[in-house]
């Protein structure tokens, strides 16, 4: 038993060791960007850069887009799902985890091919289009996880009793998805949304490929002309990740204490 | 003309027929209750009157009006569900007053009547709690005030009782009714719970296989089944097999016992097997009962139930039970003890399939 035990904590130590080490290094050196001396200089240099800040306003921008309109598809696909369509359940589930299997360069040159200049909806033939271009493109990428978080939250109530409740009070379709259903997901729609932000904030190949300035390409650019900076925007991008992943706990937390009772 | 009528209704899901020519008219203030085992089809006459579902023929009509065309947000019922269905994100208040947000009501006139109607249902004093917050029985009444604040024409209840415990059941049927009884509302209740479909109705369509087998007061009911099915679900009930010795005279014999009925058996040959149906408590050992008929059997066992004694005897093969009252005086029959039964020949009942 204690023997057990022992390795059990080995194996924990290793595990943290291989994450914390370098990860500690990356710190340690986006600190030493001043000699003899430890600073801060690196994460000035980077948030003096306008490049940093325009192309992690234009991520957050994509991520606020992507997240409206995900969940203005997935909501209510998940709702229909469940409540008319339970036949094409397994459909649905395979094509949100396509993404998954099919690498983010495959669908991105499927979409430059569909929505070139000289096809029938030339999307790429404008910023705007390929603005709405690149906001599907991380739709797509995020669908695995935005559907499953909001089937999740929709599990837990009983979506067809409420429904025929609602309607039974004269409710439309828009009153019941907005007023009785979308609040009582709320904590998978927003599981869904912090997810979907770290994806955007950290995603280079649709934006590379479709040449718009989002972070992504900005790390990757940094990383191969500057020493300390990279280090600096690495530390930046883990603290963006690790905020979401804490308001998504704190999010679930706050969803267990008040359980949907139907 | 009725308030609520459904004419030869009939619904299947794929090949499976089930509700088969349905046939109800229910005036206005009515409480009608639809009784039946799981799967007969009285959950899906509900959700068809709710618009829920959709009839595959017949016709459904509210105060005069076809039904079949309006979607259920269209038809102004009010709908009370077995799960409660309160909307979890909303307190008590806006609970009871979605509907008439949804309609568009003045704030006014919505925080009047959700304060009659928390009134109504004594909980006033909640109105500021979510769901969560509350007991079983107290979100059952809310949604029950949610349904009639909207002022629906009629009142459909799915089971409403089912998921409380056997106190609250009681008391919150009680206050069912007295409400339905103060607002005049169609009612109509769908339960397999045949003790509270006859104290709160005003009639009962007893449900089997799809189809109504017997509609009528709950005394009518319980007094005089209509069909076999009836006799057996609706209360305990002894079914004895008899032989017609001249169906002229209505006489029968069970075992080797002569027995005239009441009821006519001149559809039947001499000879004929007859199946009757007897209540446990029609009869009696007293000797000062008041009867015209009796029958003499071995007791094969005797219960104690508390407020009554279930005695079960022998007679000529049929194993008939009877109860009788429960006090000190009384000492149960032993078993292989003779005993005679003394009832009304009225009680004893000719029974259809």
């Amino acid at each position: 038993m204690k023997a057990q035990k022992l390795g059990a904590w080995i194996a924990i130590a290793i595990g943290a060791t291989y994450f914390i080490v370098p990860l500690l290094g990356t710190i340690e050196f986006s600190l030493r960007m001043r000699r003899d001396a430890y600073s801060f200089d690196a994460y000035q240099s980077v948030f003096s850069d306008i490049s940093f800040r325009e192309t992690f306003s234009y991520s957050m921008m994509m991520a606020a887009l992507t997240i409206v309109f995900g969940m203005l598809l997935v909501v209510p696909t998940a709702y229909w799902v469940r409540l008319r369509l339970p036949q094409m359940r397994q459909v649905v589930e395979f094509i949100t985890l396509l993404p998954l299997v099919i690498p983010a360069i495959v669908i991105v040159f499927g979409y430059i091919q569909m929505y070139k200049s000289s096809s029938y909806l030339p999307l790429t033939g404008s910023t705007t289009g390929t603005n709405i271009l690149l906001m599907f493109s991380y739709i797509t990428l995020s669908l695995p996880y935005m559907y499953r978080a909001v089937d999740t939250a929709m599990r837990a109530i009983d979506v067809r009793t409420l429904t025929e409740a609602a309607e039974s009070l004269g409710a439309s379709w828009t009153t019941i998805m907005f007023k009785c259903i979308f609040p009582n997901v709320m904590s998978g729609v927003l599981s869904g949304a912090f997810i979907t932000l770290a994806i955007v904030m950290g995603e280079f190949t649709m934006a590379a490929l479709l040449g718009r300035p989002a972070f992504g390409p900005y790390l990757q650019r940094v990383g191969a002309n500057q020493a300390y900076e990279p280090s600096a925007l690495a530390v930046i991008a883990f603290s963006i990740t690790w905020l979401s992943m804490g308001l998504l706990n704190l999010v679930s937390r706050f969803g267990k204490a008040r359980p949907a009772r139907v | 003309m009725s308030f609520l009528t459904l004419t030869n209704i009939q619904k299947s899901f794929g090949q499976t027929q089930v509700v088969k020519n349905f046939n109800m008219n229910i005036e206005k203030g009515e409480f009608v209750s639809f009784l039946g085992p799981s799967g007969c089809g009285k959950t899906t006459v509900l959700r068809m009157i709710a618009g829920f579902e959709t009839p595959t023929g017949g016709t459904l009509t509210i105060n005069g009006k076809d039904q079949r065309a309006l979607k259920p947000n269209q038809r102004n019922i009010g709908m009370v569900f077995q799960a409660y269905a309160l909307f979890p994100n909303m307190t008590v208040h806006d609970n009871v007053a979605f509907g008439m947000k949804v309609a568009g009501a003045p704030k006014p006139e919505i925080d009047k009547r959700v304060k009659e109607m928390l009134g109504l249902i004594k909980l006033d004093h909640l109105a500021d709690r979510f769901p969560y917050q509350m007991s079983g029985g107290q979100q059952q009444r809310v949604a029950l005030a949610r349904a009639l604040a909207v002022k629906p024409q009629v009142l459909l209840l799915d089971e409403p009782l089912s998921a409380l415990d056997a106190k609250i059941r009681v008391s919150l049927r009680e206050e069912i009714r007295q409400i339905q009884q103060s607002l005049g509302i169609t009612t109509v209740f769908v339960t397999h719970d045949q003790e509270e479909a006859l104290s709160i109705s005003d009639r009962i369509v007893v449900m089997n296989g799809g189809k109504a087998d017997q509609i009528g007061t709950p005394f009518e009911i319980y007094n005089t089944p209509a069909t076999r099915f009836v006799a057996s679900f609706v209360g305990t009930l002894n079914l004895i097999e008899a032989k017609v010795i001249d169906p002229d005279s209505n006489r029968i014999q069970i075992g080797d016992q002569g027995v005239t009925l009441k009821q006519s058996v001149q559809t039947y040959k001499a000879g004929d097997t007859v199946q009757l149906a007897l209540r446990p408590e029609a009869g009696s050992l007293a000797e000062g009962t008041q009867s015209d008929t009796a029958l003499t059997g071995e007791v094969v066992s005797a219960h104690f139930l508390g407020s009554v004694i279930r005695t079960r005897m022998n007679v000529g093969g049929n194993v008939i039970s009877f109860d009788m009252f429960n006090s000190p005086g009384v000492t149960p029959p032993a078993a292989g003890e003779t005993v005679t039964l003394r009832f009304m020949a009225a009680d004893l009942l000719v029974i259809r399939d």
